[in-house]
């Protein structure tokens, strides 16, 4: 337990101090600040555009952290050698991963946190009013970034960093259109083409399951078997992805 | 008496890509490394010292052959615990300080009292009055110090150093050297690889010579000296210059 918490240490404070994670938190900021000026655009809506717009604002920096440095997280340790004299230590390879894992996902986890509170200054300024049940948002993206990061930790554990950043953002654009590709596979007449809409429906991560944006910025009822199940699928899918990668680097030579 | 290390017939090959055809890089190694000694593993680049190294602590496997820490298999968190390792040229997380580097190292290597055997161990490698700056601003050789002061931290019984002294200035080789020095008095066992001859010979009770993948030499210093040396020529330097000679010749004679 102390050799995860150490990963989990170095992890945590060596992405902190990257100057990316500066840019993309000022990004951020901008994009919830700049919500307000959406009113005139709004057709009244403004209240509502403001909730879903700071809340995908979150989620983008979130996920976009989570891709730009986790893409990284275990090939640069590779690739600059460092993880060398970590594995000369008494620590098993799986303890390396999950450490990563714990430390880049607590980081986000407290930035995603952070940017969700602010967004809730911001409406306080604009509303006079805070809408806390937004912040259920909060657990469900970092479900979702836990998805992402378990197929950042499995492709940088054996391929380069770029592929990794690639692949992350194909994962996240496909797991948000996987609503689309359910209706492609129930509407199509090919029987081949249902069959693999299918597979990779059923196989590639359903990232909508985390999507609660509409359902918190409208004000409609959240489904609680819908929740359990969106929970359960989210940690069983990243528990699977790090157990695969905890595989794939045991097996990994240094050459 | 246990060894410290023991290959036998370590053979290795790789090849670069898939299209390639293998190249051996190990031919046969057969080492055992006396526990309290220092021995130099010396030979030109590419000679196959980096990858003996690798198989060793347990970064890439032997395609045949067997290996052995303390009689024990280098993968085991047992074997790990005894050893410290310096790989070459190496790069650390650039963003920790001095403290934070090697005090995960301490934690890693599951020390108790981790905090003040690494104030301690820092001052002992002189960097104590950089403990609290990044290692980003540390020169090449304060980085060679924080280096060989993780595979030191612990009091590891065997110290496994790959080229610690290249790339320094003679300030920095003398620093390392004398840090090499005061383990060897304190009976720790020390494998030393490098091509820097006059080190190997100021620092190594015995050394092996290592020539495209064999080991062509083997045995004390002094004996060694004595044996293959004319008159005139009375370092190791000449000596070795002398062997790698002797075997392009004959690689050039048997083709």
């Amino acid at each position: 337990m102390n050799r995860i918490k150490a990963v989990f240490e170095n992890t945590f404070k060596e992405a902190l101090r990257q100057r990316i994670l500066a840019l993309l938190a000022l990004f951020a900021l901008l994009l919830i600040i700049v919500s307000v000026f959406l009113e005139p655009f709004a057709l009244g809506e403004a209240p509502k555009i403001m909730r879903d717009f700071g809340l995908a604002a979150a989620s983008l920096f979130g996920v976009l952290t989570t891709v730009i440095i986790g893409s990284t997280l275990i090939h640069r340790d590779i690739e600059k050698r460092t993880i060398y004299t970590v594995l000369s230590k008494p620590i098993r390879r799986g303890e390396i991963v999950f450490g990563k894992f714990l430390g880049l996902g607590g980081l986000v986890a407290l930035l995603v946190l952070a940017m969700l509170l602010i967004h809730q200054v911001v409406l306080f300024i604009y509303e006079g009013n805070f809408a806390p049940h937004l912040l259920i948002a909060f657990p469900f993206t970092i479900i979702e970034v836990s998805v992402i990061l378990g197929i950042l930790l499995l492709f940088s554990s054996f391929s380069s960093s770029t592929l990794t950043s690639i692949m992350g953002v194909i994962f996240f654009i496909v797991g948000h259109a996987m609503p689309d590709l359910k209706l492609f596979a129930e509407s199509t007449k090919v029987e081949a083409l249902k069959y693999i809409a299918y597979a990779f429906y059923y196989l590639l991560p359903n990232l909508e399951n985390f999507n609660l944006r509409s359902e918190l910025a409208y004000n409609l009822p959240l489904l609680a078997d819908q929740i359990v199940f969106s929970v359960c699928y989210g940690l069983i899918y990243t528990m699977f992805l790090i157990y695969i990668t905890t595989l794939v680097f045991e097996r990994r030579e240094f050459k | 008496m246990q060894s410290a290390i023991e290959l036998k017939n370590i053979k290795r090959s790789f090849k670069n890509h898939f299209w390639q055809r293998k190249r051996e890089v190990l031919k046969g190694i057969s080492l055992e490394i006396r526990t309290g000694e220092v021995f130099g593993f010396i030979g030109p680049n590419g000679a196959g010292k980096t990858t003996t190294i690798k198989i060793i602590t347990g970064l890439i496997e032997p395609d045949s052959g067997s290996v052995s820490i303390f009689g024990m298999n280098p993968h085991s968190l047992k074997a790990k615990q005894r050893i410290g390792f310096l790989p070459e040229s190496p790069y650390f997380y650039e963003h920790l300080t001095g403290y934070e580097f090697l005090n995960i190292h301490a934690r890693l290597g599951n020390l108790c009292n981790h905090k003040e055997k690494t104030v301690t161990l820092l001052e002992r490698v002189g960097l104590k009055d950089s403990l609290n700056v990044q290692l980003r601003f540390y020169s090449r050789g304060m980085l060679q110090r924080i280096g060989i002061a993780q595979a030191m931290i612990g009091s590891p019984e065997l110290l496994i150093l790959d080229e610690p002294l290249t790339g320094l200035d003679p300030i920095g080789r003398k620093e390392i050297k004398d840090l090499i020095l005061a383990e060897k008095d304190k009976g720790t066992t020390i494998f030393f690889s490098s091509h820097i001859l006059p080190d190997a010979e100021a620092v190594c009770d015995r050394i092996g010579i290592v020539i495209e993948g064999q080991i062509r030499e083997i045995g004390d210093l002094s004996a060694l000296l004595k044996k293959g040396l004319s008159a005139d020529k009375i370092s190791l330097e000449d000596w070795f210059v002398e062997q790698v000679q002797r075997e392009t010749e004959d690689v050039r004679t048997d083709e």
